[in-house]
């Protein structure tokens, strides 16, 4: 193996993977992607991984979110299946004092091109009948979506595999510097160099980013899940608290604590979000729970994407952020374009880290 | 054994598959699972966990007590929602999520990424 690259790229999640895949296959030669265990691992294999925007404020992220989702059914040609769905999302809720919020949401979002529907309760009923009869409506987008993160993460990988991309698993890096106008990586399995470093180490991004004496303002939150046995086709669009796969399982949770990197399932949230299940759809109530399981989500200070150039330091990157699912083919086409040409077809000043300093 | 046996059961996750997931460079049982789904069935990996470790050990030429088990997660058996949420009050079970949007929505006066262009 060589140790001399023009790319290594920190963090083999959802989007350290799509911008190996996007770079890739835009010819870009001698990329090294660096992961400490196994992609899918940590944050980007436990999620509901929902294509989501509708909700997403301010108004100038949902019209990012957006840009994104519609990416996905072109990435999904080039990359192979990774299951993706417009199902449509909806966001019920249950009283009329709610209602006056969702038109609010409705008419900013419209601003930026984002159609929202708020429904009324015979409306969202007729659309999404297993959801309960005490909903009082609900905004819905046909937007939204759902992709199997587990496909996702893997076709991009195998996709960069394909353009050339070399991958180190169970590499952790023990430190970084920029030294004579290359980043040397030291890393469990040995010391590389590079001309340009990317760092996408998600909720890790604050140990990585210390190493370079670059901070990065992430920190864990914790979302618990529960999974149901298969069940007959039950739900028919992506619901902001749960979805149902293709082979069946409804995938259930919106739970978020600050729980450091503890991974546990608590018994609590589990109780409160089989709860939430029952209210949202009674017919859940008799559905078994196989498993729950708990992942770490990367929380930026203000909540919004890390993404570009680290001014300062030549030729370091950053992409960091909550969301990575419904972001990473953006993010993939953004970073690539910064990295091979400069600059991006449109603006990411405002997740432009520099606004930490 | 032949490629085509059976490991998992409750997902149908033949030898073959395991095999071309290690060729993939995962190495423990959690990291096949997420890209075959073998032991994410019914069984919870309760019926493939043994056999599953023993012939990634096999492949890899390591020892089978070198495999870290996979993560066991909470119910150790299937049970329904209903009684999970027997002891809530139901009513305090809404997500937020609109109220969250709102509250996001105070940076919106900066105008959004269309005018920039």
């Amino acid at each position: 193996m060589r140790s001399e690259y023009e790319t290594i790229i920190v963090g083999g999640g959802v989007i350290g993977n799509s911008i190996a895949c996007h770079l890739a296959e835009k010819r870009q030669e001698g990329i090294l992607l660096i992961e400490q265990k196994y992609p899918l691992t940590g944050t980007s294999g436990s999620t509901q991984a929902w294509v989501w925007v509708h909700t997403k404020t301010p108004a100038y992220y949902g019209e990012f979110s957006m840009y994104s989702s519609e990416l996905y059914p072109y990435l999904e040609r080039r990359i192979g299946d990774v299951e993706f769905h417009r199902t449509g999302g909806l966001a019920p809720f249950f009283s009329e004092a709610e209602r006056e919020r969702a038109k609010r949401l409705a008419e900013s979002q419209a601003e930026v091109g984002i159609e929202i529907q708020v429904l009324t309760r015979d409306e969202v009923l007729a659309m999404e009948p297993a959801l309960s009869p005490e909903v009082a409506g609900a905004t819905f987008s046909r937007i939204d979506g759902n992709v199997n993160p587990l496909r996702l993460v893997e076709m991009y990988m195998r996709t960069a595999k394909k353009h050339g991309v070399e991958y180190l698993y169970y590499n952790r890096v023990t430190n970084l510097e920029k030294r004579q106008g290359s980043f040397v990586v030291q890393s469990k399995k040995g010391r590389f160099t590079a001309k340009n470093l990317i760092l996408c180490a998600g909720v890790w991004s604050r140990e990585v980013g210390k190493m370079l004496g670059v901070n990065i303002p992430i920190d864990p939150v914790r979302g618990q899940i529960l999974i149901t046995e298969p069940l007959a086709p039950l739900l028919n669009h992506t619901i902001s608290s749960m979805r149902q796969t293709l082979n069946g399982e409804v995938l259930i949770g919106y739970s978020h604590e600050r729980a450091g990197f503890d991974r546990s399932s608590t018994l609590d949230i589990m109780q409160n979000t089989a709860s939430m299940a029952a209210r949202y759809v009674p017919a859940l109530a008799r559905a078994h729970v196989v498993r729950c399981f708990s992942g770490i989500r990367a929380m930026p200070e203000d909540e919004l994407p890390i993404l570009g150039k680290v001014p300062g330091v030549e030729h370091l990157y950053v992409a960091a952020m909550h969301s990575g699912i419904t972001l990473s083919p953006l993010v993939g086409t953004l970073m690539t374009e910064l990295i091979t040409e400069g600059d991006t077809s449109i603006p990411i000043d405002r997740y432009s880290i520099a606004r930490f300093a | 054994m032949d490629t085509s046996t059976i490991l998992c059961r409750c997902e149908e996750i033949t030898a073959e598959e395991i095999q071309l997931a290690l060729q993939q460079g995962a190495e423990s049982f959690d990291d096949v699972k997420r890209l075959t789904r073998c032991g994410m069935g019914q069984c919870q990996a309760k019926i493939c966990r043994i056999p599953v470790s023993q012939y990634i050990a096999d492949c890899r030429t390591i020892h089978v007590s070198t495999v870290p088990l996979p993560r066991l997660r909470m119910p150790l058996r299937p049970i329904p929602i209903g009684v999970l949420a027997a002891r809530m009050d139901s009513a305090l079970a809404e997500n937020a999520l609109l109220a969250e949007a709102e509250q996001h929505q105070g940076s919106k006066a900066e105008g959004g990424e269309a005018g920039e262009k």
